[in-house]
């Protein structure tokens, strides 16, 4: 007999000192890495970090952004048409006019002269990921799924590369930057406060592409396309410009520009801060040798007309190409010393691949997360006082045991939480308070089990081991009907609901623990030893 | 001490009652919600943009409503937020049609313009701006001299400087005047006098802002809808593996009575459905079943001890027997949660209060919904097996009493 029960107290006792260790380990872990932290963490910051706080209650930035998969499309679509284009006057192929007629598709005309067979043969070597029909003189182009796929799937993850590649300049301790789902990034920044300079840097910078201009500036669309007819000319776009127009002070300009982009944020190898030679700040940039040379015949065929410097769709100026540039260029525009130095650096972190859209964006102002933690850590504090006073009154000394059963409890579910580190949110509180209900529940099942066994006439010995094995099923059975439906929650739920779901799992099995296998041992210390228990406090 | 000893109360006989009481409960909540004309959304599920600010003296709801109307971005309203006397004002702005536009900036650009003239003179905020931005300010002036030593080493101490003057903000609420730069922990005299000079002390800070697109809020309802309806149907399995299908039938009809009861108070009171209302339904769902699993436990070890009484009567002793558990267990939860919807503060407090409905409907259907369903399922069955006796008899035989020696 005693021999058992030092062996339950020897368990629990491991079980009781890991929990602490896991959990204090995390809190001097995640104190050493928080670059802002003090020099010297004192046990006090420890014990304090011991858990990753959700932003809800530490405070911080939630976005939700989605890669726009139809830019990497573009661009896709852009190389193959101007690849086409080149081959198409390298060999003498014949072919018509190359248009773009979407994002992702474009249309070759052919004739008499066109060699088919060598424009087949061009497409399987060159053109790989593209499919095409043949429409009486046309040949319609389009991305083929598995490339659609995996240029989306390219885009989204060099988006991750490239934020993550920012935010580490920022030096924000333990930030979440994952990918969710087919074209989304979930981006979790604790403790910052700056959403606007966050966004900014993520984003802003995102998509450059260099364009020609075919005519503009101008105040309207109609003035823009007179000299088409009125009609918007093939394989070309309107865009708007970042600049006011000097001469009508109009509060918007227009540019016409060819649809393909001559190089983009992809060929970018450099970039610096700089100035104009009006002493303007600016952006120098070098291109990749590939980008490099297409910029290079690029602009050698179109001297003296204009280049559109496009960022996020918008023109943030037009300079004439005056000469062939290959493999640097400057990118002027209205920039304040600050803007150019932010363009600069995201340019060369990585530029992204396609454009970012903000879903969903959450701020929790360090304030209100404060705000939070205290009352709800004196709410929580409070309730579980009355708990165990409660109890104690109603179930006397065997009241302690469910206490002692129950602080274990919190304690082994700080642990686990803390070593895998999961993080505490609201929602997670909630399952926090379920745990704790149900856990105080067993001990009530079994302590009302034990009081119906004492009235029947049982023995006090007999009455606790009945106690306990009859409860046992039930408390097994709440337990798994719990766990069985947070397991959904958990495949199935979104961020706060899976919070919810883990704290929960995590405390029904400290709970089955601690409710039978510690209150018991607690039980057969006070009355194993004994001979005869002439009574049992309960 | 013990409360209930030997009960012996009827509650089946009571049943009829309670489940004309629950279906007028549920018809209120079903007509709250539609003269509500639906459930009010949070902007978890309805998309659009929430900020709460804190303002340094009284905030006059309509006179921020006239500066942000003329930003045409589809304000929905301006009220206070939780005690008066927090100065809180919670702004709601329409879903936006198209993604992408940035209302909290263009909200929090318009106040500031209109509210605090300072900060148009290019001065910082110290109400407003993150510690990132005061600490690049401060390295930039460099108030302690620390720029003659290594770079990293001026970053670092501006850094935490910022930090600090941000931290004790969140102490205060927010600054209201100069001299309560004194109470920066780690900020030294002339960072102190440096704030004084160059900053100003806006009138509002920032305590929360969300903003959720309509692409979000679609994903969030279905996801959340699909993770709930899931649960429930594994926990209906499991329990109809482990006792009987009309059990689980029991159990689930007692769980979707609790949750549709509970979200009509909800409505009645006016309160949003957020993502923290489902995770509160969730834990309430999880209340709810395990109280009923405890009845139902002990109603199929009596089943097993005492096979020749009725079902009915089995089931009015169980409930019994569990009584006492019932309410200790019930009433112990209750305190908890109680405590967190008085003490808990505004966040939790919808939340809390979801979960104080939730036990006192939960711990009633466990009792009053999901045994006697068991027994009205029971009674239904048996009646339709002895209308269909006969003809089974000529037809396919013993199948029925097959079935109903099983438990």
């Amino acid at each position: 007999m005693s021999q058992r029960v030092w062996g339950r107290v020897a368990l629990i006792l491991v079980v009781l000192v890991a929990s602490v260790a896991a959990y204090v380990a995390s809190g001097v872990r995640r104190v050493k890495q928080d670059v802002t932290g003090a020099t010297t963490p004192s046990l006090r910051d420890d014990l304090r970090n011991g858990i990753k706080l959700g932003l809800d209650l530490k405070g911080g930035i939630h976005l939700v952004l989605q890669v726009q998969t139809a830019d990497a499309y573009k661009v896709e679509a852009d190389d193959a048409s101007s690849r086409l284009n080149e081959e198409n006057k390298a060999q003498n192929l014949g072919l018509g006019a190359v248009n773009r007629t979407g994002p992702d598709s474009f249309t070759v005309s052919v004739n008499e002269n066109t060699d088919l067979d060598k424009l087949a043969d061009l497409v399987k070597r060159n053109l790989s990921g593209w499919q095409y029909t043949r429409q009486g003189t046309e040949w319609v182009f389009s991305l083929a799924v598995p490339a659609r796929k995996s240029i989306a799937d390219e885009a989204v993850q060099q988006a991750v590369e490239t934020i993550r590649n920012r935010i580490d300049q920022f030096g924000v301790s333990e930030p979440v930057i994952a990918r969710e789902g087919n074209d989304r990034i979930v981006v979790q920044l604790p403790g910052v406060d700056d959403p606007k300079r966050v966004k900014d840097i993520i984003k802003s910078t995102a998509f450059l592409e260099l364009k020609l201009v075919l005519a503009g500036p101008s105040s309207d669309r109609a003035t823009l396309l007179q000299s088409y007819g009125g009609q918007l000319p093939p394989d070309s776009e309107v865009v708007e410009g970042n600049e006011v127009d000097q001469d009508t002070s109009s509060a918007k300009v227009y540019y016409l520009l060819q649809k393909t982009a001559a190089v983009t944020g992809r060929d970018m190898k450099n970039a610096r801060p700089s100035t104009d030679q009006y002493n303007r700040p600016a952006v120098s940039f070098s291109l990749k040798a590939e980008g490099a040379d297409k910029f290079g015949r690029f602009t050698s065929a179109n001297i003296d007309k204009r280049l559109a410097i496009v960022l996020d769709n918008k023109v943030q100026s037009a300079p004439r190409i005056n000469d062939k540039i290959s493999d640097s260029g400057i990118i002027t525009g209205s920039f304040t010393p600050d803007r150019a130095n932010d363009l600069a650096l995201t340019l060369r972190s990585g530029a992204l691949p396609a454009g970012l859209v903000y879903l969903e964006e959450r701020t929790v102002g360090p304030s209100l997360g404060l705000d939070s933690i205290h009352k709800g850590l004196l709410a929580a504090l409070l309730g579980a006082l009355l708990v165990f006073l409660t109890m104690v009154v109603y179930y006397r000394r065997s009241g302690f045991n469910a206490v002692l059963a129950l602080i274990l409890n919190a304690i082994i579910l700080l642990g686990v939480l803390a070593q895998f580190g999961a993080t505490l949110t609201l929602p997670g509180i909630a399952g926090f308070i379920l745990t704790i209900g149900m856990a105080v529940d067993s001990n009530v099942l079994i302590f009302e089990r034990i009081r119906e066994e004492l009235r029947e006439g049982k023995t006090p010995k007999t009455a606790i081991e009945n106690g306990f094995s009859k409860a046992f099923a039930t408390i097994v059975d709440t337990h798994v009907t719990t766990v069985v439906s947070a397991l959904f929650l958990f495949q199935f739920g979104t961020g706060p609901v899976k919070g919810f779901a883990v704290t929960l799992i995590v405390g029904l099995a400290a709970s089955m623990f601690t409710a039978v296998y510690v209150s018991k041992t607690i039980f057969m210390l006070e009355y194993g030893f004994r001979e005869r228990i002439e009574h049992v406090s309960i | 001490m013990e409360l209930f000893k030997d009960t012996n109360i009827d509650f089946l006989g009571v049943k009829w009652i309670c489940i004309a009481g629950s279906c007028i409960l549920i018809l209120i909540g079903v007509v709250s919600i539609m003269a509500h004309g639906g459930l009010r959304l949070g902007i978890d599920f309805s998309g659009g943009t929430q900020i709460v600010l804190k303002f340094n003296s009284h905030p006059e709801p309509g006179k921020i409503e006239k500066i942000l109307k003329p930003l045409n971005i589809g304000l929905e309203g301006v009220q206070r937020y939780d005690e008066p006397s927090k100065d809180e004002v919670l702004i709601r702005v329409k879903q936006q049609a198209r993604e992408g536009r940035d209302i909290t900036q263009e909200v929090f650009n318009a106040l500031s313009r209109a509210l605090n003239p300072g900060a148009a003179a290019g001065r910082i905020d110290v109400n407003v701006q993150g510690r990132d931005t005061l600490a690049a300010a401060l390295q930039n002036a460099d108030p302690d001299n620390v720029a003659g030593q290594p770079g990293e080493a001026s970053a670092a101490h501006y850094r935490a400087v910022g930090e600090a003057i941000v931290a004790h903000r969140s102490e205060l609420g927010l600054y209201r005047s100069p001299a309560e730069f004194a109470g920066i922990a780690g900020a030294s005299r002339a960072v102190q006098a440096w704030l004084g000079q160059n900053t100003v002390i806006g009138p509002f800070t920032l305590f929360s802002s969300a903003n959720v697109g309509p692409q979000v809020g679609h994903d969030l309802r279905t996801k959340a809808m699909w993770a709930i309806v899931l649960s429930t149907l594994a926990m209906l399995a499991y329990i109809a593996f482990r006792f009987d299908f009309k059990f689980g039938v029991g159990a689930i009809v007692a769980i979707m009575h609790d949750t549709v009861i509970t979200i009509g108070i909800l409505s009645m009171l006016n309160r949003e459905f957020t993502l923290v209302v489902v995770a509160a339904l969730l834990t309430l769902v999880g209340y709810s079943m395990n109280d009923t699993v405890v009845v139902y436990d002990r109603i199929r070890e009596n089943m097993r001890r005492s096979r020749r009484d009725p079902l009915s009567k089995l089931i009015n002793d169980s409930i019994n027997q569990t009584l006492s558990r019932t309410v200790i267990s019930s009433g112990l939860t209750f305190l908890v949660v109680l405590a967190l919807f008085l003490l808990g503060g505004e966040v939790l407090n919808t939340f809390a209060l979801t979960l104080v409905i939730g036990i006192i409907v939960g711990t009633y259907s466990s009792i009053y919904v999901a045994a006697p369903i068991v027994v009205i399922w029971n009674e239904w069955q048996d009646k339709r097996r002895l209308a269909a006796a006969p003809a089974r008899a000529a037809g396919k035989g013993a199948s029925g009493s097959k079935k109903s020696g099983k438990r």
